[in-house]
């Protein structure tokens, strides 16, 4: 099912959230990253139903995602902290289940499968206020899962859990994007979404800067130089050659490592190979240091601003 | 997968509400039986607990000459308690207790979100958050209504059938309102306890039609209406003049059902953008 942002601008009075943002996110995990601000959460609450769009339009499948209808496909994990405190986790998500429409028994099923889904069972009868800030995440996840809904939005689910945890619903969003769920993934931390999706959005001052997967964003960014980090046991020799290579902006001794940047990646590689084989240079590592996203972030954000 | 060009439907089935009906109506039902026990089960109930029990006990120390009906006692205990107390401060105090907190408590709490995003219509929320309040308030004020008639003998006895209808439409009146503040305020209790304690004693007792506007004038015309056969008769016609039981029950069911409408329009119709 998709979810679908067709020229959508959101006007807080004066000011604007989002500007003119138009994306179809399908099946699989999609990654939303943006600095605060950005207008990471008026997506989602965009997306969720809880704002209308001042121009444009969110569709959820066919259906508008502010309408009842969009939300039976619907699961949302917002990233608030405020649940029914007086509640156990499981008692929880089966309310959510019940007001989900299901019998009492399906509920029951239900919870039990979205508990176990995040690893909750044993746990799910403490009172959510005496639960860790990972736990209610868990739960947060858990209230998503429980209709079972081809499109799920999760709000910054990996703030507040452990390594061990990230890891569990790293794996639990991929089994669900396998299972042909759409998944959008907001974080602030660029390194959680990178580690789950090849598939990103970036936004920067309301506006989608950059989608797609990390490495076409990155060529994308022509303009910017592309760094790359080689470690031979001759660096200052193969510094010397290095730079006599037109593509070469500029080399950086940096003890037996070399730092490389050039703006044709694609030419460089292949004389870099050439002089490596002609002069019997020995490599030990070779490694291009800003196609990760935080670097392509700075440049986008350097671009957008 | 976020893409420019349109990406094949996925493979995932919407869940079916074949019988959305049924499953609409499921949903509903949770949620009023969940507002119900939340409300019931609150601090709130606690807290009312203390007007309450204070009024008890004002009756019993006044007595009203409990087992004799002495002339002037029927007037003493209309005017003294049911216009000056009971319905001047009890019944907005149990009203704002609940009807502000059945919507502003999740409201403040931010758990309503988790009760948007659920594939039930705004309007039908809001519906269930006022069908948990009105029994829950209606019981409570009808229940300690009859326990104060009890205790003021022979003459609240007969009070008590003269002013259930009164007391009925004040509390359905005040239960709306105070629904509508909560879908339109965000600290909803406090305006509420504002508007109810000073607003409506200002604006009730202002001359001329200005006192048309509140809850407590047309509440106050019923009783001086229905209760002037048992001697209770209305203050200086020089600045209060009461419209007829009749009108005033009009008046405040129109009050209640305007309430209503507005706040189902609002709650239908508004973004709440401090949830999150």
């Amino acid at each position: 099912m998709l979810l679908v942002f067709d020229r959508v601008t959101k006007f807080y009075g004066p000011v604007i959230g989002v500007n003119n943002i138009s994306c179809r996110i399908g099946p699989g995990i999609t990654g939303l990253f943006g600095a605060n601000g950005a207008g990471k959460s008026t997506m989602m609450k965009l997306a969720s139903g809880q704002l209308r769009p001042s121009q444009g339009e969110v569709r959820v499948g066919e259906d508008r995602a502010w309408s009842s209808a969009a939300k039976r496909n619907l699961g949302f994990s917002p990233d608030i902290n405020s649940f029914y405190e007086e509640m156990t986790g499981r008692e929880f998500v089966y309310v959510m289940a019940r007001l989900c429409g299901h019998t009492r028994r399906d509920a029951r099923r239900l919870t039990e499968i979205a508990l176990e889904e995040v690893d909750m069972v044993d746990r799910g009868d403490r009172r959510i206020g005496g639960c860790s800030h990972g736990m209610r995440q868990r739960i947060k996840l858990a209230q998503a899962l429980v209709n079972d809904p081809p499109v799920l939005l999760l709000d910054e689910p990996m703030t507040g859990i452990d390594p061990g945890g990230r890891r569990d619903i790293g794996r639990l969003l991929v089994r669900m994007a396998e299972r042909g769920k759409t998944i959008l993934v907001s974080s602030h931390i660029l390194n959680e979404v990178e580690s789950l999706t090849d598939s990103i959005l970036m936004i920067a001052a309301g506006r989608i800067v950059a989608s797609g997967t990390l490495s076409e964003v990155r060529n994308l960014l022509d303009d910017q130089p592309f760094t790359v980090e080689i470690t031979t046991d001759r660096a200052r020799e193969m510094a010397a050659r290095l730079i006599g290579i037109p593509e070469v902006l500029s080399v950086e001794l940096r003890g037996e490592s070399l730092i490389v940047r050039t703006l044709s990646p694609g030419s460089f590689f292949g004389r870099c190979a050439d002089l490596v084989l002609s002069e019997q240079f020995v490599v030990h590592r070779l490694q291009t240091l800003d196609t990760g996203a935080d670097a392509v972030f700075g440049y986008l954000q350097q671009g957008s601003a | 997968m976020a893409s420019a060009t349109p990406t094949p439907a996925a493979a995932t089935v919407a869940p079916q509400f074949g019988a959305g009906g049924v499953r609409l109506f499921r949903a509903w039902t949770t949620l009023l039986m969940l507002s119900f026990n939340r409300l019931f089960w609150s601090m709130n109930t606690l807290m009312v607990l203390f007007p309450l029990v204070g009024c008890a006990l004002f009756l019993v120390w006044r007595r009203y000459d409990r087992w004799t009906f002495a002339e002037g006692s029927f007037r003493a205990f209309s005017e003294e308690f049911m216009i000056f107390l009971f319905t001047s401060f009890v019944v907005p105090v149990c009203a704002l207790a609940y009807a502000t907190t059945s919507v502003g408590g999740d409201r403040e709490d931010r758990t309503l979100l988790f009760l948007l995003v659920r594939p039930v219509p705004r309007w039908l929320i809001l519906l269930a958050k006022l069908l948990a309040t009105l029994p829950l308030v209606l019981g409570l004020v009808l229940t300690s209504f009859w326990v104060y008639c009890r205790l003021a003998g022979p003459i609240g006895e007969k009070a008590f059938w003269i002013y259930l209808t009164p007391v009925f439409y004040m509390t359905l009146a005040y239960v709306s309102l105070f629904h509508l503040f909560a879908v339109t305020f965000r600290h909803s209790t406090i305006v509420a306890l504002i508007y109810s304690l000073f607003m409506e004693f200002l604006l009730g007792n202002m001359p001329g039609l200005v006192k048309r506007i509140a809850v407590n004038f047309y509440g106050r015309s019923m009783m001086y209406d229905l209760g002037g056969a048992e001697g209770l008769r209305s203050p200086d016609p020089e600045w209060f003049v009461p419209v007829s039981a009749w009108g005033a029950g009009c008046s405040l069911l129109g009050i209640s059902a305007g309430a209503i409408v507005l706040t189902l329009l609002i709650f239908s119709l508004r973004e709440y953008r401090d949830l999150t």
